[in-house]
């Protein structure tokens, strides 16, 4: 199998980072109007001019066969079944142009079996509701410097499940229970789960960077 | 370079549209983007008082319809989604209590769904803090700051999950 590496692998810290939202096209999904209302204003606010809005999967599914979408802001228990399985839908569709599509999810439940069942549906990272605006914006940050590459195998299609540290810890770290034949050997250490675990504390009790 | 990989796994660079468009010069410094997003959300707040206010009606309503002896899970639902939707949202427009509360809710209707048994006091109790915590005297208020209160919510979830069929054994 061919394995394309990494154009630039340096570590590079991300700290102040700034991202161009102009001409992109984001999709919010989330059953909560006002959750809808709150994300949109963000992005707004970071200068998106393109957001689109869905309640349930129907509405995801429908918008990702309408129109190119670049990332989607997933809620995990969005309606009928959840986030996650909408997911693994995308990524799991070979003829789904979006396939690789930045996908973003949003959790009020920041369990670790939650996150990892993000993680192994292919989400590209996972943030923690309630949220604030410096949060939301630092994720998006690390979405558009990610430089994973993809893995596509029997179990899984989806970004490497493997994270590197760079600059600051953002997301879904390396698992002991990681198989090697789904990930690949690792590279470079990654985040602890402990970590992300006391991120989402903080950020339940409100107490987001 | 070439790592070694089994041969049923293909591994390859993406640099998706998001990327490319992200990485463009001339977008929003990161500063001034999460200020412009904080008083964007200050201009809801005047909105979020009264979603919450008939979000709480609703709540309302809808405790009125469980029958506490044999609840439906449907109607557990509907309390469920809406007290996501406060958890979800409160803290973000500066109602941390709300949130909070709201979560403990969450985890008392989790509970239940695992089969714990239902008390109805526990829920009107939560629905009651809601109510509360919604007012303008209590915004900014952290849980943190209000530990009898907070403790006494713990002690409500460990009540409501002491039925739990796996701790009842």
């Amino acid at each position: 199998m061919i394995t394309v590496p990494v154009a630039d692998s340096k570590p590079r810290s991300l700290k102040n980072a700034s991202v161009n939202l102009r001409d992109l096209t984001i999709l919010i999904a989330d059953p909560g109007t006002f959750m809808r209302r709150v994300v949109y204003g963000m992005l707004r606010g970071f200068g998106a001019n393109r957001i689109l809005e869905a309640g349930d999967a129907a509405g995801v599914l429908a918008a990702l066969m309408q129109q190119k979408i670049d990332i989607l802001i997933l809620d995990a228990k969005l309606p009928p079944q959840n986030g996650l399985a909408v997911t693994q839908a995308i990524r799991r569709n070979t003829d789904n142009e979006n396939r690789t599509l930045p996908i973003l999810i949003m959790t009020s439940d920041a369990q670790q079996s939650t996150v990892k069942e993000a993680r192994d549906a292919g989400a590209s990272m996972v943030v923690a509701k309630p949220m604030s605006p410096t949060t939301l914006y630092d994720r998006l940050v690390w979405i558009a410097f990610d430089r994973r590459q993809f893995i596509d195998c029997p179990t899984y299609f989806g970004p490497d499940r493997r994270f590197k540290i760079e600059g600051y810890p953002t997301g879904v770290g390396r698992r002991a229970s990681d198989k090697s034949i789904e990930v690949a050997e690792a590279v470079e250490p990654n985040l602890e789960q402990d970590d992300i675990d006391s991120l989402f504390q903080a950020a339940r009790a409100g107490q987001s960077e | 370079m070439t790592e070694k990989t089994p041969p049923n796994v293909r591994i390859f660079a993406v640099k998706t549209r998001f990327q490319e468009l992200a990485q463009r010069p001339g977008g929003i410094p990161r500063e001034i983007a999460i200020q412009q997003a904080e008083s964007g959300i200050e201009g809801y707040k005047a909105e979020f008082v009264d979603w919450v206010e008939r979000e709480l009606q609703e709540l309302t309503q809808a405790l009125r319809k469980i029958d506490s002896a044999q609840p439906d899970m449907a109607q557990l639902d509907e309390i469920y989604a809406r007290s996501r939707q406060l958890r979800d949202t409160g803290t973000t427009m500066g109602l941390a209590l709300l949130t909070f509360v709201a979560d403990n809710l969450c985890r008392v209707l989790d509970a239940i769904q695992s089969g714990a048994t239902y008390d109805s006091e526990i829920v009107e109790c939560h629905i009651s803090a809601l109510f509360l915590a919604r007012q303008n005297a209590y915004r900014n208020i952290r849980p943190e700051q209000v530990p009898e209160m907070t403790s006494g919510f713990h002690r409500m979830l460990e009540r409501a999950s002491r039925s739990l069929p796996d701790k009842a054994g």
